[in-house]
């Protein structure tokens, strides 16, 4: 048994720290966090120039082979940064699936311009009519000819304002059961019809609405072959399941801690008070469970063993317990937890403000925790499907 | 990162599994609720050298870690085991620490349930730190003829069983409760084992392993409760079908199988920072300890719930589970209580109020 990551996470740990404090100031930060796009193309084709973008690439494909620990650090040190990483993310991903999966053309015109940071997609699944159901995608791709015409919508298309190309989830055939008829393709974000609508949230992010009318796709973009879109779904989440929030639960515990230990303008110290005490001890056993079960995950990725549902878990209880937590802070602190970071009298540098509104969500995107609870209740408890 | 048994501690568990579901069905664990204790299982675990597995080999141990000794306490919670295997294993790890020739040592080697040790309570609710007459109420202190306690800087064994204890005391969980007489005082029935600067520490580490093997036990209430929980959702038909379809039924439960996987995982790391990351072994302890805890009274919970009616009953099993995992839970000291040393030391573990904070790990 060995719960350490390994000296190559180490490695990557000291790089990526080394990167945000070259190359991520302060300002940056609050920068990344007023825009809320997820994506900051300056600091973004910094890392890609530093092989970050291919890092999880296998090397025959031309990435840099680095194992699931490496990549685990990668956006474990970038999240509690406050490092705008969700293009990051996505692109790894989209690259690595164009590598295994795209055609030669693709594979020779645009995988290294994903890998160099030239290019970014976002990804096009979510529809307003289909999110957790998201094989419900009612996006039409129609055959034209050598092209493809697309009509429909998508909703929270993080990044599609500053990405080139959309990987587009489309429905191509009603014949068969739903998930048997799903298509994607890679659509220019400046194709005529493409018409790209902000959504602003609670949390401070902006995302993306996104209207397709008659947007002419050439065959060629098409990724995989036609109604075979599922795997290529089904790969995506199980990524994103896999991660939770163990990182951000971690910058938020260290920011109570400090908070509690300070001397309060009051001359007091919250840590002298029994109730902070428990909470803070709580809330510092959520953030170590949620540390673990994805460490958890990302040995059994490095191991090449099943996931079941153990990513599932990742997520879900990474999600609930740190919205549970950013709400007892709150009954705790009275007042000066309403203030964000820029406004006098914030306590924890605004954390307990931000995690407030930021939280609701994690049990909500990338498979809300009810789907991530029957996927659990089947695979690990053997229930019959819920759904 | 390797989170596998290996080949031994496989062995391990599966020679105890064996052993357990042979000779501790749940008729044996309702037939000892009025003790607390089976002799008769007691003797086929020191058959296996589980009196003897945390000692050093010099004492006549087989100097297994702390991960083994956990790995032996989580099947012993999935069986009820009415056996006094964390206390001894404890207390023996103690008593060797501060001088392998200690009396007790032989008595333990030679099989006896002699000693037990009354945790360490420091953030108790005031008020509920003795029970009548000043006394304390001590896990397995029914049969236990000597009790390992702290006073002050003072850490002492008090014996002489027919004056200082009590009768055995029915308990919620069907322990081998009893009061003890643990005044520090004069009489020839205290020997003292250390004082000063090397008493708090030692006894420190043995509540702070006391509570990491309980939290393995914890583990194993949890475990199974959920196995028959989950077992009932599949059997049983309501409205034609399994009533683990419904969400209402199965998402509880499946809250419960990752709060579990939780906390089996914190028990292990605890385990294997006491040789690999020592700075953090107490606190990790203290949160094995909590966590265990709060996830067997939870998931006892729900298996009870989704039985409906029957799990009330006494003639199903899982009231039995629901019931120890909220004894073990308050024994030793009560898992909320505990959540403010899980603070002390993972913020401020020297009290100066500037220790780096031992959160993330190796």
């Amino acid at each position: 048994m060995d719960f350490r990551l390994g000296p190559k996470a180490a490695e990557v740990r000291r790089e990526i720290r080394a990167f945000l404090a070259e190359n991520f100031s302060e300002e940056d930060r609050k920068e990344a966090a007023r825009d809320g796009g997820g994506h900051n193309w300056e600091l973004y084709q910094k890392l890609a120039a530093n092989g970050w973008v291919s890092a999880g690439w296998p090397e025959e494909m031309g990435g840099g082979g680095r194992d699931p620990y490496e990549i685990l650090t990668l956006y474990w040190e970038l999240c509690k940064a406050g490092f705008p990483w969700i293009g990051l993310l996505n692109n790894g991903f989209i690259g690595h699936t164009l590598m295994a999966m795209g055609t030669e053309q693709q594979k020779k015109e645009l995988v290294p311009k994903i890998a160099s940071g030239e290019i970014a997609f976002a990804l096009g699944y979510t529809e307003p009519g289909s999110g957790s159901d998201v094989a419900g995608a009612r996006t039409q791709a129609t055959r034209d000819g050598d092209d493809w015409i697309l009509d429909g919508q998508k909703m929270w298309t993080t990044t599609a304002h500053t990405a080139q190309y959309i990987f587009m989830l489309t429905r191509t055939s009603t014949q068969d059961r739903p998930h048997r008829g799903l298509t994607i393709f890679i659509v220019p974000t400046d194709a005529e019809g493409v018409d790209i609508q902000p959504i602003h949230t609670m949390g401070g992010e902006r995302s993306n609405g996104v209207y397709l009318t008659k947007v002419r796709v050439p065959d060629a973009n098409r990724v995989g072959e036609v109604d075979k879109a599922w795997s290529v779904l089904m790969f995506a989440l199980g990524l994103e399941q896999a991660m939770g929030y163990a990182d951000l639960q971690e910058r938020f515990i260290e920011n109570a801690g400090r908070w509690a230990l300070e001397t309060g303008a009051d001359g007091a110290r919250p840590f002298d008070d029994p109730r902070v005490k428990e909470q803070l001890g709580q809330t510092a056993i959520h953030a170590e469970v949620s540390r673990l079960l994805r460490h958890r995950s990302t040995w059994l990725a490095a191991e090449g063993r099943a996931l079941g549902g153990k990513g599932a878990m990742t997520k879900s209880f990474s999600g609930t317990s740190y919205l549970e937590d950013a709400q007892a802070f709150m009954d705790l602190v009275g007042p000066a937890g309403l203030l964000d970071e820029d406004t006098e009298g914030a306590i924890a540098g605004g954390n307990f403000d931000e995690a407030f509104r930021q939280t609701p969500v994690n049990t909500i995107y990338g498979g809300t925790v009810e789907i991530l609870r029957s996927i659990v209740a089947e695979t690990e408890l053997g229930l019959p499907k819920s759904r | 990162m390797d989170l596998s048994l290996d080949e031994s501690q496989q062995i391990l568990v599966d020679t105890f599994s064996e052993m357990l579901e042979k000779e501790c069905p749940t008729t044996h664990v309702r037939d000892c609720e009025a003790s607390g204790f089976s002799p008769r299982l007691w003797d086929q675990y020191c058959e296996l050298g589980a009196n003897v597995m945390g000692l050093p080999e010099a004492a006549g141990g087989l100097e297994m870690s702390l991960l083994e000794l956990g790995l032996v306490a989580t099947r012993s919670g999935h069986a009820l085991a009415p056996v006094p295997f964390v206390e001894i294993a404890t207390t023996g790890r103690m008593l060797a620490a501060l001088g392998e020739d200690d009396p007790l040592i032989e008595e333990i080697v030679a099989g006896k349930p002699c000693v037990t040790l009354a945790p360490p309570r420091p953030h108790a609710v005031p008020g509920t730190t003795q029970t009548a007459g000043g006394r304390v109420l001590v896990p397995f202190g029914a049969i236990a003829e000597h009790v390992i306690a702290l006073e002050g800087d003072a850490l002492f064994v008090a014996s002489d069983a027919a004056s200082r204890r009590s009768a055995h005391v029915h308990d919620l969980g069907g322990g081998a409760l009893a009061h003890w007489d643990l005044s520090h005082d004069a009489s020839a029935s205290i020997r003292t084992l250390a004082e000063g600067e090397a008493a708090t520490p030692a006894f420190a580490r043995a509540g702070a392993e006391w509570k990491l093997l309980t939290a393995f036990w914890l583990v194993g209430i949890a475990q199974r409760s959920l196995a028959i929980g989950a077992a009932y959702a599949r059997d049983r038909i309501q409205f034609g079908v399994p009533i683990g379809g419904f969400q209402a039924i199965a998402h509880p439960l499946a809250e419960c199988a990752i709060r579990v996987d939780g906390a089996e995982l914190l028990c292990w790391e605890a385990a294997w920072a006491d040789t690999e990351d020592p700075d953090r072994f107490g606190m990790l302890a203290s949160m094995a300890f909590v966590w265990a805890s709060q996830t067997a009274i939870r998931t006892a919970d729900i298996s009870l719930h989704t039985h409906g009616g029957y799990g009330f009953s006494t003639e199903y099993d899982i009231q039995l589970y629901y019931r120890r995992a909220r004894a073990l839970s308050s024994i030793g000291a009560s898992s909320r209580e505990e959540l403010q040393t899980v603070a002390e030391l993972c913020f401020d573990r020297d009290g100066s109020g500037s220790s780096e904070f031992l959160l993330g790990g190796a």
